[in-house]
């Protein structure tokens, strides 16, 4: 009959604490690393993707990206919110399609697309949710939002499994994000326009990726930005053509000698 | 009195020589009384696709809400736009849903799809209020000038048209047939869609 509770996860230790979400954050420190920094005019997003080999088959990720982001990492959850994710992937996906749901039956009820941190706050509500009822564990995911609404403006929000979330001018989730953070800390400057924003997400990234070069075999990317002409935020999950074309015009991509995977 | 007819307005769409086209008329009214002289009851679903709602004014704009809501999550998930056969049966399946509380709208689509060697073919499309579809050749039309739109139809339209052409016939089809039924007309609204650019044009129409 004891080990009836043993699966029970939801159960705080002698000393105070709830190991399960605890592992949950640990297992997370060591996915692929997702940065995130706010602009005055955008928010941008990189991710260190780490499912990579030669006989990946890449091709959809090659022609879509358009509407959703193929990758691994990086999902368009609506037309105004991207989402860049770390931990297990398979967690990851079911939240992204339950936050592309929550988003469209806000469309549907408001006739207006949802507030970045009313999303934040539906999909904590879930994580939450596992820490205390039944269910064998909690969703293995933390998440940053970049996104835009009308009453905020450009937002970047972190979330993480025991259902925390918090808004940040800079942050970063998953492996040596405690680095990536202390970098962020010392280069971030108030009033960063995007496109100095980007030239910082990449050079952090560069630095904390485990490879030496960067590519878009490792890397994903992504910004959002505001359309003055169709008067609507502009979301854009870069394609690896374009990744690299952004690499070389930052001086970051990779030379020609040292391409091992071809 | 027919709920069908309690807002009245009717929608026709037209098959054309690698070209579509869908018209409606711009009457809300309340049983014989106007209301509105610009009441939009085309919408975009993609860049390729319209549909029409005629029928029940309230229904017009939850349907376009519940269509819009479909359409937002099959992008997304799917990473491309949704086809204009695949729009069809989700407009069958959705009203069908409703089978014995319909919404009271019969929905008319028109829209270019993709062919396997890349060119486009013409596509148009009409369902009854619980989603029995019709896929037409030529022409489809709905609303309360139906009978009439189906006579002048009949008359004014050929096959192969081109867009201006198409444009012409769909036009006069529709600002005679209307003009026939007391409660469709004030004025009338053209989209053409050909596979390089959509033609949207209004047209006035008896204001009596």
């Amino acid at each position: 009959m004891a080990r009836r509770y043993d699966s029970r996860t939801t159960i705080f230790s002698p000393e105070g604490r709830l190991y399960q979400i605890e592992y949950a954050m640990e297992a997370i420190s060591h996915a692929g690393t997702v940065l995130g920094v706010l602009a005055k005019d955008g928010v941008v997003l990189a991710a260190e993707k780490r499912v990579t080999g030669k006989l990946l088959d890449l091709s959809s990720a090659k022609e879509g990206g358009g509407y959703g982001g193929s990758g691994e990492k990086m999902f368009l959850l609506n037309s105004n919110v991207i989402g860049g994710v770390a931990g297990i992937t398979s967690d990851a996906n079911s939240l992204v399609n339950y936050a592309r749901t929550v988003a469209q039956q806000h469309l549907l009820q408001y006739n207006d697309d949802i507030p970045v941190e009313l999303l934040a706050q539906r999909l904590c509500d879930m994580k939450q949710g596992y820490t205390q009822f039944g269910g064998l564990r909690p969703f293995g995911v933390s998440l940053l939002y970049a996104g835009y609404d009308p009453h905020y403006h450009f937002q970047l929000y972190h979330s993480d499994p025991s259902g925390n979330y918090s808004g940040w001018k800079a942050t970063c989730i998953g492996a040596n994000n405690g680095t990536a953070q202390s970098l962020l800390k010392q280069e971030y400057k108030d009033d960063l326009g995007v496109e100095e924003a980007i030239g910082l997400v990449l050079r952090v990234m560069s630095k904390t990726m485990d490879s030496t070069t960067l590519g878009s075999e490792k890397l994903e990317f992504a910004v959002l930005t505001y359309d003055e002409a169709a008067k609507a935020p502009k979301a854009k999950i870069y394609k690896p053509a374009e990744i690299d074309a952004l690499l070389r015009a930052e001086g970051l991509a990779k030379k020609d000698e040292d391409t091992e995977m071809k | 009195m027919s709920i069908m007819e309690y807002n009245g307005g009717s929608v026709i769409a037209m098959v054309g020589k690698d070209c579509v086209a869908i018209a409606s008329d711009l009457r809300l009214g309340s049983q014989a009384l106007g209301i509105s002289s610009n009441f939009q009851r085309i919408f975009p679903v993609t860049d390729r696709v319209y549909v029409g709602l005629p029928g029940l004014a309230t229904d017009v704009t939850t349907l376009r809400e519940r269509f819009r809501y479909r359409v937002n999550m099959y992008t997304i998930k799917e990473e491309r736009e949704i086809e204009p056969e695949t729009f069809a049966h989700l407009v069958s399946s959705t009203l069908y849903q409703h089978r014995f509380g319909p919404y009271f709208i019969e929905p008319v689509m028109a829209g270019l799809s993709k062919t396997p060697s890349g060119g486009f073919k013409p596509f148009i499309a009409a369902t009854d209020l619980i989603g029995c579809l019709n896929f037409a050749k030529d022409f489809v039309v709905a609303g309360t000038a139906s009978a009439k739109l189906f006579g002048v139809a009949e008359g004014l339209w050929e096959p192969d048209l081109e867009a201006e052409d198409l444009f012409e016939t769909i036009s006069q089809t529709l600002l005679n047939a209307v003009d026939r039924d007391a409660y469709s007309g004030w004025g009338a609204i053209v989209h053409v869609i050909t596979k390089d650019k959509i033609i949207t044009r209004t047209l006035k129409g008896r204001m009596d």
